[in-house]
């Protein structure tokens, strides 16, 4: 009921630990499973306990363990789970390589939640508004899931469950997110349509593009906030792979897409908008996407 | 004269404030901290309208919190703003709420030594209501048989009773209108409707109260004015005033939020009392966003002309969306009917305003009082008459408007005074030329995906509420101010007046130095309470610099004198022969007779020796209320961009124009002309609160997520914004000098509406333009069986706009 919850005052007690290392944090995690919440940036988590939509008795920070944080180029690029935003949007790499992920951190909120939040929350809160995660999706990325016993590789597209909810098993722990070198000719690109620009999107779309001369090789489009879990739209995907590039290709992958999703009317926007402008941004992120491709280097 | 005539006035300076705000050292409300501070948390009505039927406080109590309810405030029925005189001033509410008026409302109070604590025994008080019918809409609550919000409310010492929840209403006619719309070739009328808006000032409402041994209270509050929130408190608690003491906190933005006495205060107060510790409540963002709200407002504005477009007759009607509080309807259904008589010289006019309680969060003054509304309603349809007659708005509006030798109605009908200073031409001059107004587009000629267009709105705001008369006033409006010399010739400034992050008080020191003669630096504002200053009603109605500078320089004034009378006895010269001018090397003030070279002493010579030969302290303390109002008056010239695909609009130019007389603080004044334009963006394209109409709770439910405002990231860059000003000089200002503030914002949403006219040739009589709006326009102007989605060509490539942050 209104006023029972608030974003300023901490109510709920818990107990807070700092591990300096993760084999700490993963023995921490398995032995308090359920009861205990990993803080990154905490500017989600933080949130939700003032709102009491979540309340651990045990918080283990992962402020302490440098080995979650960075980003690591070799065959294709590794970014520590810890890494912040802002700096996945100032690596130079992800900018040239990886445009859609830069274009998504850049797009994130204001300064002050992107020094804070980190690509591994941003992915583990499975927010289905998360900036990062169609672009994440487009890009084929793979997160790598720990626990004291061992890890596991798991492809995005199968990590997100609903609103709120992963794969992620009790005590268990994203170390890094894992994204493949792009080929030849690929292009990628990310949008955004929010109320104001530091806000949440509305909707948003991210896309990836091989292209070989006139002719689309290999397409990826996901979108964000337009159903319980960012969503990749296979049909439209399969619209554009084989056939050439263009206009009218993209507007009528964009059309399906638009068909495809599953918005809802809220607060930020109708339904009517979310598809009017889900099928824009469709859109305008295959041609931008395309004309990247073309320019070569792998942007 | 002009600003290069002076010393002080119109110069830079480092705005003394500015180093603490920058490194955060600055002190705001929720900042304070004293010994033994205990936490304070409100209890807040979860139904929109509701009777209580019973509160249980026993759970919170025995977890150690000390509960305020009903049974424990005075049972004083107040208006929160006592700006208005008694006769003016409309009592419908208590500390804390004998009935539920809206979601939100203060039911009861609790203190507790952590704000944890204190929140967990909030959630442990049992409260039993007993709903009653929810009235959202003014159309509910005008109805027959709609439940009373209010029964009865208090105007002087009666009882007046409240019907069809109409809480007032006002008319205000000059010569015929009958005869006027007979006279007239053309009639036009159209609707408007503007939104109900958050304040969104980044200080969420605060206060911090400690009593005192003797009796008397300590309060730090935010505040537009430390002496009304003192008073009414005094009112109140029945302490006498030399008892209360409210300092004087940094204020952390406002835009009018807070020149009532904020909700908080007078629970936090009644919370110390009972609980005999100072107690501190910081409202939560949630909190804030239902405790105030701009005036919303429906308007139909009928107006008569003759063929050639001189206008005759005039008929606006407007109704004002109160809420559950009447904060100060009767002077804003007043100001709008003043504004608009203002605007465009109209011989016969007939203005009928109402304003009608509904169960949502009260509305309050918000930058422009008024002026917004009725501006967007009056420039938006003189464009539209300028654009059916072939003529340019420009000229049209120059050949019109009310300026030089008109008269200007400041504050409605009981603020008026003939126009003395009018940058008009000159503002709409310059303002054509540097947005290129003659080369604009031929309005929805545009072709293609982003389509740009141009538009333009003036306005104005006042400058304080000042009027000639003796009694009978409406309003309350006079300043204090003590001004002191210190023994080394530096000067304190000691003034109750706030300053809401603009610079007011930067520029009443300057004026200080301007009118004693000692360089700008020399002059330290100092730290206040009621105590030690003299009365300053409010920083609102664009009064800070016209009205408190004027008292200041009063006093300035005095002790010039006195220092030329005590130099004189010194130099041994007349006081008559001497002068008083900054030294910048010396960083002093010199007192010298120009006849006579070796006459000369620095003031802090002067003071020094006045000191060591026990003459005393130069001071003086005065008190002043301006007779005039002059108008402030204001240009937008903008340049928009509508993606007709997503609807989503920019701004890509922006020329704005003040005429505020002589330029006190030059960047802090174009700073206020930018800020205008950032939260005008929001009121006309993107900001509205909507509310649930079964619950009355808020659609954000009153999460800052969903009611963010704009920000740097979508405002254009500043290259791309140009300010400037009118030469002009006020003869009853001090050193010149206007208002500035509100109306930097108040032609903000008239010109947004009129650039996307231009743009894709459609007229909105609503705002926000929402993107969604925009969409169903343009399906519209398409025809039916057009798809909702433009199907045109897409020439152009999507832009990428500079990414908002990083690079």
């Amino acid at each position: 009921m209104y006023m029972a919850t608030n974003t300023h005052i901490l109510v709920p007690e818990f107990d807070y630990r700092r591990p300096g290392s993760l084999s700490e944090v993963l023995a921490l995690a398995a032995e308090h499973g359920d009861r205990a919440r990993l803080i990154a940036g905490g500017t989600d988590l933080l949130v939700q306990m003032k709102m009491e939509r979540d309340a651990p008795s045990l918080v283990i920070s992962l402020a302490g363990i440098e080995e979650l944080r960075g980003i690591a180029s070799g065959d294709g690029l590794t970014i520590g789970a810890m890494t912040t935003i802002r700096d996945v949007a100032g690596s130079a790499t992800v900018r040239r390589q990886y445009a859609a992920l830069h274009e998504a951190c850049q797009a994130f909120s204001t300064v002050q939640i992107m020094v804070m939040g980190t690509l591994g929350g941003n992915l583990c809160n499975a927010s289905p508004a998360a900036d990062t995660a169609p672009a994440l999706l487009v890009l084929d990325a793979r997160v790598d899931l720990v626990t004291g016993e061992g890890g596991r590789s798991v492809a995005l597209g199968d990590f997100f469950t609903g609103p709120g909810r992963t794969v992620l098993a009790g005590g268990e722990v994203m170390q890094s997110v894992t994204l493949p070198e792009p080929g030849a000719g690929t292009g990628s690109a990310f949008l955004k349509i929010s109320r104001v620009v530091a806000d949440i999107a509305q909707v948003c779309a991210a896309v990836r593009l091989v292209r070989d001369g006139d002719t689309i090789t290999d397409c990826r489009i996901a979108l964000g906030s337009v159903a319980p879990t960012p969503l990749r739209i296979g049909r439209a995907e399969a619209s554009l792979t084989g056939g050439n590039g263009g206009l009218e290709a993209f507007e009528r992958a964009a059309r399906i897409a638009a068909e495809e999703i599953r918005p809802i009317s809220d607060v930020r926007a109708t339904a009517a908008y979310r598809r009017h402008a889900a099928g824009v941004i469709v859109r305008d992120a295959l041609t931008t996407a395309w004309r990247r491709a073309g320019e070569g280097g792998g942007k | 004269m002009s600003a290069s005539d002076f010393q002080s006035v119109g110069t830079e300076t480092w705005r003394q404030d500015g180093i603490a705000k920058v490194t955060g050292a600055e002190q705001y409300a929720p900042d304070i901290s004293v010994d033994r501070m205990w936490f304070g948390r409100v209890l807040r009505s979860p139904h929109a309208h509701a009777r209580i039927v019973e509160i249980d406080t026993s759970a919170a109590e025995a977890l150690g919190a000390v509960c305020l309810t009903f049974a424990d405030i005075p049972k004083v029925k107040y208006n929160e703003r006592i700006v208005s005189t008694p006769p003016c001033l409309y009592r419908d509410r208590y500390v804390l709420a004998d009935k539920p008026r809206h979601v939100g409302e203060a039911i009861a109070g609790i203190a507790a030594p952590t704000e944890a604590l204190a929140e967990k025994a909030l959630r442990a008080i049992r409260v039993e209501y007993e709903p009653l019918q929810t009235i959202i809409t003014m159309d509910q609550a005008m109805r027959d048989g709609a439940a009373p919000i209010h029964d009865t409310i208090r105007l002087m010492d009666d009882d007046i009773p409240i019907e069809h929840n109409i809480a007032v209403a006002r008319t205000i006619e000059v010569g015929d209108i009958d005869r006027g719309f007979a006279e007239s070739d053309i009639v036009i009328e159209r609707k408007f409707k503007t939104n109900r808006i958050y304040h969104a000032q980044m200080e969420t409402k605060t206060v911090l109260c400690r009593p005192e041994v003797d009796g008397g209270l300590t309060v730090w509050a935010s505040t537009q004015s430390i002496h009304n929130t003192r008073i009414l408190l005094g009112e109140i608690y029945a302490i006498p005033l030399h008892k209360l003491n409210v300092k004087k906190a940094a204020l952390g933005g406002s835009f009018g939020s807070s020149i009532q006495m904020n909700s908080v205060t007078p629970i936090c107060v009644g919370l110390a009392l009972k609980s005999g510790r100072p107690v501190k409540i910081v409202s939560t963002r949630e909190e804030d966003m239902y405790d105030h709200v701009r005036y919303p407002s429906e308007i139909t504005l009928k107006l008569g002309l003759k063929a050639d477009g001189a206008l005759i007759a005039g008929h606006m009607r407007a109704d004002i969306d109160i809420g559950a509080h009447n904060i100060q309807a009767y002077p804003f259904l007043g100001c709008m009917g003043g504004f608009w008589a203002s605007l465009y010289t109209l011989p016969n006019l007939k203005y009928e305003g109402r304003a009608v309680y509904t169960n949502k969060t009260p509305s309050c003054a918000m930058q422009g009082f008024g002026a917004p509304q009725t501006t967007f309603a009056v420039e938006c349809l003189m464009d539209e008459i300028a654009a059916d007659l072939g003529l340019d708005p420009v000229q049209y509006k120059l050949a019109h408007y009310v300026g030089l030798g008109g008269t200007f109605w400041g504050q409605g009908p009981a603020s008026k005074c003939i126009i003395r200073s009018d940058g008009v031409p000159e503002l709409l001059k310059v303002g054509s030329e540097k947005i290129g107004w003659k080369n604009r587009p031929k309005a929805g000629s545009g072709s293609g995906r982003y389509r740009r267009g141009i538009g333009m709105a003036r306005g104005f705001h006042t400058s304080g509420v000042g009027h000639p008369k003796t009694s009978g006033a409406e309003m309350i409006d006079y300043s204090g101010a003590i001004v002191k010399v210190n023994e080394d010739g530096t000067v304190d400034l000691v003034q109750s007046l706030m300053d809401h992050g603009g610079g007011t008080n930067d520029a009443i020191a300057k004026i200080v130095a301007e009118e004693i003669g000692v360089p700008a630096q020399m002059v330290g504002i100092s730290p206040v309470d009621t105590r030690t200053t003299l009365y300053d009603v409010s920083t609102h109605a664009t009064r800070g610099v016209y009205a408190g500078g004027a008292a200041a320089l009063k006093a300035a004034r005095k002790v010039r004198q006195m220092l030329l009378d005590q130099a004189g006895r010194v130099l041994d010269v007349l006081p008559e022969s001497l002068v008083i001018e900054p030294d910048h090397e010396l960083g002093q003030g010199v007192i010298h007779c120009p006849n006579l070279a070796d006459r000369r002493i620095t003031v802090g010579a002067l003071a020094k020796h006045m000191q060591i030969n026990s003459l005393g302290t130069i001071a003086a303390a005065e008190s002043l209320r301006q007779v005039n109002c002059p108008p402030a008056y204001v240009s937008y010239f903008l340049e928009l961009e509508v993606d007709t695909h997503t609807g989503q609009i920019k701004t890509r130019r922006a020329v704005l124009g003040s005429d505020c007389g002589t330029v006190v603080n030059p960047k802090l004044a174009a700073g206020q002309l930018v800020g205008g334009l950032s939260k005008g963006h929001g009121y006309a394209l993107i900001e509205d609160n909507h509310w649930d109409p079964e619950t009355g709770e808020l659609a954000s439910k009153g999460f800052w997520v969903d009611g963010k405002t704009p920000s740097m990231s979508e405002s254009p860059l500043l290259d791309d914004v140009e300010t400037h000003f009118a030469h002009t000089f006020e003869p009853t200002g001090p050193f010149g000098a206007k208002g500035l503030g509100e109306a930097a914002g108040n032609p903000a949403v008239a010109a947004f509406a009129n650039a996307v006219h231009n743009a894709i040739g459609v007229r909105f009589y609503e705002v926000p333009i929402t993107p969604e709006k925009v969409l169903a326009a343009l399906a519209a102007k398409q025809g039916p069986g057009a798809p909702a989605r433009p199907e045109e060509p897409v020439a152009d490539e999507p832009r990428l706009d500079p990414a908002p942050a990083g690079e």
